[in-house]
């Protein structure tokens, strides 16, 4: 054949491999974007994830338009069949008085429900029947059935916050420690050797492994039980390598000339680490924990095993909790809710973009300043 | 001479105050040698976690098959060629096979390879040879982003997108397939292999590109001919992790493998039930000698994980070597 047809054929092949690389992902992250940005406003960021139900009382608001609370309504779907829900609340309304049973103030929000006015129920009343049940109350507070349909992710939010926040609290200072002994003061040879095939051998291990480990020594040994304590735990143990390799890296970047100075000054070894070479590191080191958290984000098998899927604010350190990825998977495995998931998945995938960038603009002062 | 050895002998002196003082400053000593072991002791964490990890999945993971163990026993023969995967209660009538997962999962793998490593290193050229600059700006962000996405949202793309078209075209009434497993992975282990092997291309010595130019070669002869062979081993490696990647993937593959209680897999429409999965669905309710074979399900894979390894150590050592 020609060689030049022979060359254009293979540029073919080469572009498009290239467009196809480019175009799944394109394609994922609009997929993850069109089905579940819908669903991301504030109320889905702040919400609970279980719907709520509360009685509340709410002292009467003479003087407000449409009714005696002060509140608008529209008539919507909710469990098959027809709700009130809360469109908006006048500025003059007492609704911001309103108390639970434990007479504790309770917070009325847009998009409540109202299942019951006083005790009257309000499934399929239209507006203007509602506000007649609420006018005729001629007592000064009224009782009010409520019901947050939660829906959002503020306990997943709090438990990867947390989660994110532990591991690198036990796995940072573990993981710099480590480099620094790797880059300052091995000699090559067999422990170093060792200490290299662990690391190495910790990057290959895939995280279900981790989990099965978690699982039987955190969780079952330990006694932590299914917990961000455990989970956290094992996330550590995978973020090893990562910050190792990235410290290192920018341990190795730092000129001798620099620890030559600053032993030559009179400095001792450590003096020069805690002076001279870790304020000289701290950007590769804040990549490295950029990196970790992107890690934490995503990952789902090991916290799976480790930290549970029930989604609720973790109260204490051996409460269980799923954070936001491992939610997205129950989601999708359990109930086949391909939006909520998505929903999800849009927040990790805008969380992931900007530690990506945030790890680019922070290696790229590293490189300028070094240069 | 006299005024030359009294400098000398207070020369002395000085030396002889200097090494005075040094040996007095023992806590300053003690602290250096305190931190050089702490700093040895957080390296050595790394190794003690491997073994640890090691220890306890292969110590849970092997005891079903022996005999004694208080959870009950079942046969190491039936455990890798049985082919199905029963868990009951009552340990005499539990079955617990799983040669169609390894089957599953190698099958799964090898498809996501033959598919992916071309597409891959075709990519990996791409960049790092043919792309011009701002191109090349748009898209190796993109990659380092498929990398650092979440396998659960490929899981999701999958169920959402790839499960739905297998569907249309499959004789089978389900989605979740083979297929749809090999789909999934390929787009998985493409960040893996474009990395690695785009720099195993860069490391290529710019003196061989140059010479197959000075020999007539067009500029696709010089990638196929000289490049590519040339970053062989890197490439391997790329493939070797990618391989890893892939056969250890739970969560993604779980969303779209079907997980079907026995049967190997004959065609690609078959849902399959990979190594992974297995453990990840079961663990939060097995207890007993269920959740100890779920372990031996483990050990399985990490045997895989081990030889993958040890393959790729060979690989980067010869590399290295060269």
């Amino acid at each position: 054949m020609n060689r030049s047809i022979k060359d254009k054929i293979m540029y073919g092949f080469i572009g498009l491999a290239t467009a196809f690389t480019v175009g799944i992902l394109l394609w994922i992250i609009g997929f993850v974007f069109v089905n579940g940005l819908k669903y991301v406003n504030l109320d889905f960021i702040m919400s609970d994830y279980d719907s709520k139900t509360t009685y509340v009382t709410i002292p009467v608001s003479e003087n407000s338009t449409n009714n005696k609370l002060g509140i608008d309504f529209e008539i919507k779907e909710y469990e098959d069949t027809n709700y009130p829900v809360i469109t908006s609340i006048d500025k003059s309304s007492k609704a911001k008085e309103a108390v639970d049973k434990k007479g504790e103030s309770f917070k009325l929000r847009k998009g409540d429900i109202i299942k019951k006015v006083a005790g009257k129920s309000a499934e399929n009343l239209t507006a203007l029947e509602l506000n007649e049940v609420i006018n005729n109350v001629d007592t000064d507070t009224i009782l009010v059935k409520v019901t947050n349909k939660g829906e959002g992710i503020f306990p997943m939010l709090i438990t990867t916050l947390l989660t994110i926040l532990l591991s690198l609290i036990v796995a940072c200072p573990i993981g710099i420690f480590a480099a620094i002994y790797l880059t300052e003061y091995a000699k090559p040879g067999r422990l170093v050797r060792l200490i290299r095939f662990a690391t190495e051998s910790l990057a290959g291990i895939p995280s279900i492994i981790f989990g099965l480990f978690g699982m039987i020594f955190f969780v079952v040994f330990l006694k932590f039980n299914y917990s961000i304590l455990a989970g956290s735990l094992t996330l550590s143990i995978i973020l090893l390598p990562v910050i190792i390799r990235q410290t290192e890296e920018s341990l190795k970047a730092i000129p001798n000339s620099y620890r030559e100075g600053s032993l030559g000054l009179g400095a001792t070894k450590l003096q020069t680490i805690r002076k001279v070479i870790l304020p000289n590191a701290v950007s590769g080191i804040v990549v490295a924990i950029i990196l970790s958290i992107g890690r934490i984000v995503g990952e789902s098998a090991a916290l799976l095993l480790t930290a549970g899927t029930v989604a609720r604010v973790p109260n204490n350190l051996f409460s269980s909790g799923a954070t936001l990825t491992v939610k997205a998977y129950a989601v999708a495995e359990e109930q086949g809710d391909i939006g909520m998931a998505c929903a999800i998945g849009s927040i990790v995938v805008i969380l992931i973009l900007i530690l990506n960038t945030l790890s680019k603009l922070i290696s790229r002062k590293l490189n300028k300043s070094n240069a | 001479m006299d005024i030359n050895l009294n400098m000398i002998e207070e020369k002395n002196k000085t030396t002889d105050n200097k090494t005075f003082d040094m040996k007095i400053d023992k806590r300053r000593e003690l602290l250096e040698s305190v931190a050089r072991k702490m700093f040895l002791l957080n390296a050595c964490i790394a190794v003690i976690c491997v073994a640890a990890i090691t220890f306890f999945v292969f110590y849970k993971g092997l005891q079903p098959f022996f005999s004694g163990n208080a959870e009950g026993t079942y046969s190491l023969v039936d455990f890798l060629t049985g082919t199905q995967w029963r868990p009951n209660d009552d340990i005499n009538s539990a079955l617990y096979g799983i040669l169609y997962m390894i089957c599953g999962s190698l099958m799964a793998t090898v498809g996501a390879i033959i598919i992916g490593v071309p597409i891959g290193i075709l990519s990996a050229v791409f960049i790092s040879q043919i792309a011009p600059k701002n191109i090349k700006r748009i898209i190796k962000p993109a990659v380092e982003l498929l990398a650092g996405i979440p396998s659960v949202i490929y899981g999701v793309f999958g169920l959402g997108i790839i499960v739905p078209k297998i569907m249309d075209i499959s004789p089978r009434a389900q989605g979740q397939s083979l297929l749809a497993v090999i789909m999934v992975l390929t787009i998985m282990i493409l960040p893996t292999v474009i990395t690695i092997s785009e720099s195993a291309i860069n490391a290529v010595p710019q003196a061989y590109i140059e010479g197959s130019y000075g020999l007539g070669a067009s500029k696709i002869q010089t990638i196929f001919k000289v490049i590519l062979p040339a970053a062989k081993s890197g490439i391997l490696a790329g493939v070797v992790l990618g391989i890893g990647r892939a056969i250890g993937e739970t969560m993604a593959v779980m969303l779209v493998a079907g997980n079907p209680i026995a049967g190997i897999p004959t065609s690609i429409w078959d849902p399959i039930r990979p190594l992974t999965t297995n453990i990840a669905m079961e663990m939060g309710y097995a207890f007993g000698l269920h959740q100890e074979i779920l372990f031996s399900t483990g050990v399985v894979l990490f045997i895989f994980i081990i030889i993958l390894n040890l393959i790729l150590n060979r690989i980067t050592a010869k590399a290295g070597e060269k």
